[in-house]
Order: C-alpha cells, then structure tokens, then sequence
C-alpha cells in the first residue's frame, strides 16, 4: 500500500521537474493528466453530489494552476493537490449549509432532487440496499469507505487524500465494515452466498 | 476457526467483493478538463489584465508620492528662505531707519519698532488669510 503513494510521489519528479525548468503549462497539463480523476473522486466522496463535484474538480483545478508558481516542495504535490481540493470541497460544504439553513424545504427539496437526477440508474437490488446503508453511515466512515473502493483499496492514497494517518483510514474501514454487516445482520441478510451470488 | 468466524470471514470477503461491485468509481465528467482550459485561458487573460492595471496604478501612486515630497522639500527651503531675507531686510530697515526714528521718537523707539513690527506682521497675516480663502471652493 505504502509502494502505491511512494512510487505516486516519485511520478510527480517529472512534474516538479517541468516545474523547476519554468514550464509551467506542461507541467499542469501532466498534473491534470494525473490528477483530474483523483481530484474528482474526492469531491464526489467529499460532496455526495456529482454536479456539485464537477464545479468544484474545476474550481480546484484552476486554484492549483495558479498557486502553482508558489508550489515551494515542502510537501508532496500531491498531498499538496489534495489540500487545496479538500478545502474548495469545505467551502462548497459550508456555501451549501449557509444556503440549506437560509432556505425552507423548497430549495433543499431541489438539492436533493438534483442529486436524484444525478444517480445512477438502479442496479440489482443487493447493490442498491448495499449503497443505501453506506450512504447511512457516518459521513467520516463514508468518505473513507468510498474513497477506499474508488481508488482500488489502497488505504495510503486514503490516507493521503483525507489528509489522515493511515492507522485513522484503517479504523474507519474496519468500523465501516462492522456496522454494514450489523445492518446486514439486523435485516437477516448476513448470509455470504447472497452476496457472492450476486457476484456472478 | 470456530463455524461463526469461519461465517463472520466469509461474509466479510463477500461484502468486501460486494461493496468492490457496486461502489465504482464515478465516471469523469465529459470535457471537464476543456472547460478547465476555457476557463484557464479567460482567467490568464484577464489576470494580465489585472496585473497591468494594478501596475500602472501602482507606478502613479509612486510619481504622486515623489512629487508630493518634492513640492515639500521646495515648500520647506522657500519657506526658510522668505524668513532668512524677511530678518535681514528687516535688520536693515531698522538700521538705516533708527538715526532718524531716534530724533523723532526719542526713548519710545523700541516701542514704536515693536508696534511697526507687529502691524507689519498683522498686515502680512491678513493677506495671506485673504489669499487662502480666495483658494477655497
């Protein structure tokens, strides 16, 4: 896991290099190549709403390019990238809350609405049940689980995205994990073959 | 392994294969990184935009505050100069004038060059009074 984030941080020497030799522009252009993805699953953890990701994946983007020149390597660009991500998603977070509480049901009822409209179509039941008690977990539990799965369980770039110790990531999944198979359990749904079955 | 950790395993290797399945990565947004670069190119624009303005702002603040500094050094060495000429020009007057003042007024000279003083000096005030007011909007 660790191998994953080492040799992600030795990829960006080319990046720093670019950056280093004054070309700016090609330097984000492998960034974005790089990054934009991750960068976009993390707002959609972060955000629970994809729409809202988007502007904020671009919002984040542009940050970066320019507060590029003033990258100064103290930190790995990613970890880096990942800061100034996490805290546009902050902002869009606290933007979101000041409009929820400013607003009657009316605009509330039209956040969620969008977000309806943003879902994936309905897949097999089982996956459907699974996404509705994740989305029920603690949003801290939530994000790691999300993010976890997203970026093909490695818990160091987790880590390195939530800006967390890894020791928190793995405590988060473990509890994840725990509390989905109580719910599992409570709704007589904790037989393995039903989940495997659904694999095939 | 007991039967109910050998249960607990497997149904966590399931929902871990489960949650693999259904929690997929979101897709990326189609031509979100053209409208990253539209968005970058407007930005860059105006940005120089910004920084020209700023600029020449800048640089007129600074010719202003050089000028202003330099009419205060002149002000200042005017300044000094008037009151240097004004004290000899008077020192002057009062010697070429005191023979004549002293037949005149005998002992109440001194009195009569303080009052001449003071009158020329309430006389200059008022005109440069009436200089500022005429200044004035």
């Amino acid at each position: 896991m660790q191998t994953a984030v080492a040799s992600g941080a030795s990829d960006d020497r080319d990046i720093i290099g670019l950056l280093r030799a004054g070309e700016r522009e090609r330097a984000f252009a492998q960034l974005l190549e790089r990054y934009e993805g991750k960068i976009f699953r993390l707002c959609c953890a972060l955000l629970r709403d994809r729409a809202q990701a988007e502007d904020v994946t671009q919002e984040s983007l542009i940050r970066i390019w320019k507060a590029l020149d003033r990258y100064d390597e103290r930190a790995a660009l990613s970890t880096w990238i990942y800061a100034i991500s996490r805290n546009r998603c902050l902002s869009a977070l606290e933007r979101k809350r000041t409009l929820e509480s400013l607003a009657d049901g009316e605009v509330a009822a039209a956040v969620e609405q969008v977000a309806a409209t943003d879902a994936e179509p309905p897949a097999a039941e089982q996956s459907e049940l699974l996404r509705e008690l994740v989305d029920l977990l603690p949003e801290r539990l939530r994000r790691t689980l999300l993010l976890f799965y997203y970026e093909g369980r490695s818990t160091a770039e987790v880590a390195q995205m939530l800006g967390c110790p890894e020791g928190t990531v793995k405590t988060h999944l473990f509890r994840a994990r725990a509390a989905l198979a109580e719910q599992l359990r409570r709704r007589g749904l904790d037989d393995p073959q039903l989940w495997l079955e659904s694999d095939r | 392994m007991s039967g109910s950790e050998r249960i607990e395993s497997e149904l966590e290797r399931a929902l871990d294969a489960a949650l693999a399945r259904t929690l997929t990565p979101p897709a990326l947004p189609i031509g979100l990184r053209a409208r990253v670069q539209a968005a970058l190119a407007r930005g860059t624009d105006s940005d120089a935009e910004l920084w020209t303005v700023r600029a020449r702002i800048e640089r007129e603040q600074r010719e202003q505050l050089a000028e202003l500094e330099r009419s205060y050094v002149r002000l200042r060495r005017r300044t000094l100069a008037t009151l240097i000429g004004a004290a000899f020009a008077s020192g002057t007057a009062v010697a070429l004038l005191l023979p004549w003042l002293t037949l005149r007024f005998g002992t109440y000279t001194p009195l009569v060059l303080a009052g001449g003083g003071a009158v020329a000096g309430l006389v200059l005030a008022a005109a440069i009074l009436r200089e500022r007011r005429s200044l004035q909007f």
